[in-house]
């Protein structure tokens, strides 16, 4: 095990490379640019490719080529970079082909500002292209090690889903200096917990099954097994077809490999004083989610009953932890509200469900604990001259 | 109608996909038939070549009749994808991209310029309908200038990138392509040469190819949708590099050969990262 002071994007690079990526294509942009330029200088020293790409764009389909021929890929921006990967993330879902992308949130919406962390994309990781039919999977680390840990879980799910997978971080998570452990053999890796899966190289010329079956090798091209993959919407071998009934077993397979396969994702979440039935419960992810775990133990010391819940898998959303009818509270760096609507969706009828937003900057201690005491007293909520509705 | 293979098509094309759905008098398969013949003749079997297509016409039709591995990349990234797979194939694989003139010249320039910019081995047929003929007929950035289309019921008059000296191959030039060329669908046997030319260049190749749509453009334009007067129309726009008249709009044969002149992106990539690797410097 080897021990640094270095960013989430140091960490993110470490990660992939553990995971077996050796192909990086990415177009700069703050805050992801740290993590092309690890990139540029880690992976030809594994024998691994880097490529500057003219757009994010091509960057994305530069990943998507790379992985056809059979390498693991991966690609970084930020929201204005992520929103231009919609066209290739679109082709990647519909060919079921594996690629990691991470996503370091900045506020916005355009370009907003640069250097400040936001959590504009919460549904955009969900729906990251058009025309909806499939599931997404993304995952949200709050720290430089557990950004680790996420690109090598995503790299493993996308290989067993045969499908992109998104890591939503924000910029003080892959910009800020953390302590970081990297293991330095198969052991080290398993014994943090990391999982690696091997690309498996499809040997038929049928693109893939009317079924939720996972574990399917992805298409690659290059070994002459007649294989197909296209924009449209194929037939089970590959053909393209303008037919419903086979777009209803390709819709069917995009979105219950993942529903149906649930298991897979469920321990990864993180919860505190949570055990006695709280009667709020602080749900976050990512930055915020740091500040929320102080503020719930101070609030705890206090003698107010909170409870933080805070998500990693962030989509398949985990409804199963939104079970109590009780309180509810998410944090989070908009002021729109994204994962409230979500938590609103999952919680039982009659649950009081509510909001704290901030945009460009963080909620600090005193003001999480002064909108618990708020929350569990039934006033209303208002901060920094804002008039903030109760959800 | 019973469709009778021929000893090309049943060694090369999928009888799944030939004859293909496209519009009765299509010139497509003229420009397909002169690249498969260009294949054969170079002796290349169907493990040599990986084939792309793009979105329209040229690439919905040519989708999938490739007996090998194949794809089709979203509209104008076609060219990203192949750059990528570029990267992850051996180099003896060859790459085979047919595309549309909306494709390449418009919505993938950018990405066609960095590909002609890296030198990757690629030999892309841009097989030219003069328009988007797929999504109804509307004018392109080849389309003549005055041309009747469905976007341009009054003559289409901007400037594009073929009007007034204008050449799409000479930003190609410009960008480092190695390998460029034009033909019509009708240059037969001399087109198979060139696209011969292309293929046996280890690097970037185009070869921008204009065919006859009597469907569309042709019933627009020429207001009718006989299938002789829109390849006569054609034939007779177009002449051999030097030999140029007043209404040539597409002079033909090689533009500009470079082959083998500079490294291949790919193999220099590789080159380069071993050498990173081994020594830790360039």
């Amino acid at each position: 095990m080897k021990r640094f002071l270095e960013t989430g994007n140091f960490a993110i690079t470490e990660g992939a490379i553990l995971a077996g990526c050796r192909f990086f294509a990415g177009y700069p942009i703050t805050p992801a640019t740290e993590l092309a330029e690890a990139m540029s200088f880690r992976l030809p020293q594994e024998g691994g490719v880097y490529l500057q790409a003219e757009d994010e764009t091509a960057a994305m389909h530069m990943c998507i080529g790379a992985s056809l021929g059979g390498y693991k890929a991966m690609t970084a921006t930020s929201g204005p970079g992520f929103i231009l990967y919609a066209d290739p993330y679109g082709w990647a879902l519909g060919c079921e082909t594996p690629l990691v992308v991470l996503n370091s949130g900045r506020v916005g919406p355009v370009s907003g500002i640069t250097g400040a962390p936001g959590q504009g994309e919460f549904y955009l990781t969900r729906y990251p292209t058009q025309g909806g039919n499939f599931e997404a999977i993304c995952l949200a680390p709050n720290s430089a090690q557990e950004c680790m840990a996420m690109t090598v879980e995503a790299f493993y799910l996308s290989e067993r889903f045969r499908m992109p997978v998104t890591v939503l971080a924000d910029q003080l998570i892959t910009d800020g200096f953390e302590d970081i452990s990297v293991p330095e053999n198969e052991e080290e890796m398993k014994k943090m917990g990391f999982r690696t899966w091997s690309r498996k190289i499809h040997q038929g010329p049928d693109f893939y099954p009317a079924t939720d079956e996972i574990d399917i090798p992805p298409v690659v091209l290059g070994h002459n097994t007649g294989a197909l993959c296209s924009d449209w919407t194929p037939t089970e071998e590959g053909y393209d077809i303008e037919e419903v009934e086979a777009h209803h077993k390709h819709a069917y397979r995009l979105i219950y490999k993942v529903r149906n396969h649930r298991d897979l994702f469920n321990h990864h979440y993180d919860k505190k004083f949570m055990d006695d039935d709280p009667d709020l419960i602080v749900v976050s992810y990512g930055t915020p989610s740091r500040v929320v775990n102080t503020a719930v133990s101070k609030a705890r010391d206090e003698g107010l009953k909170v409870g933080a819940l805070r998500l990693i898998n962030l989509w398949p959303f985990p409804d199963e932890f939104f079970g109590a009818k009780t309180k509810y509270l998410a944090v989070e760096l908009n002021w729109d509200g994204q994962l409230v609507r979500e938590v609103q969706r999952a919680v039982p009828k009659d649950s009081e469900v509510h909001f704290l937003g901030s945009c460009g900057d963080l909620p600090t201690i005193p003001d999480l604990i002064e909108t618990f005491e708020k929350v569990l007293k039934d006033e209303p909520l208002a901060r920094k001259g804002w008039k903030l509705e109760a959800w | 109608m019973e469709y009778r293979a021929t000893e090309i098509t049943s060694r090369y094309l999928r009888s799944r996909k030939i004859p293909s759905t496209a519009c009765s008098g299509c010139g497509l398969g003229m420009n397909h038939k002169i690249v498969i013949q260009a294949v054969k003749e170079l002796g290349l079997e169907v493990p040599d070549i990986v084939w792309g297509t793009s979105i329209g016409c040229a690439g919905r039709q040519t989708f999938a009749t490739w007996k090998g591995d194949g794809f089709a990349g979203t509209h104008g990234r076609v060219y990203a994808i192949a750059r990528g797979l570029r990267i992850a194939l051996p180099p003896e694989k060859k790459i085979i991209l047919t595309v549309g003139d909306g494709d390449a010249f418009g919505i993938g320039l950018t990405h066609l310029i960095h590909s002609a910019r890296s030198n990757a081995d690629m030999t892309v047929i841009v097989n030219d309908n003069l328009g988007y003929q797929s999504t109804g007929g509307q004018y392109g950035w080849t389309t003549p200038q005055g041309s009747k289309t469905d976007s341009s019921p009054y003559g289409m008059f901007e400037h594009n990138l073929m009007s007034e000296g204008m050449d799409v191959l000479k930003i190609l030039k410009g960008a480092g392509a190695t390998f460029l060329a034009r033909h019509v669908a009708m240059d037969g046997a001399w087109a198979v040469e060139t696209v011969k030319k292309g293929i046996l260049n280890t690097g970037f190749s185009l070869i921008h190819m204009p065919y006859p749509c009597p469907t569309n453009f042709g019933s627009r334009e020429l207001g009718s949708r006989n299938q002789v007067n829109i390849f006569r129309w054609i034939r007779d726009h177009s002449a051999p590099l030097g030999e140029e008249k007043e209404d040539t709009f597409w002079a033909t044969g090689i533009w500009h050969d470079a082959s083998n002149s500079r490294p291949e992106f790919s193999q220099f990539v590789h080159e380069t990262v071993e050498k990173i690797r081994r020594t830790g410097t360039i």
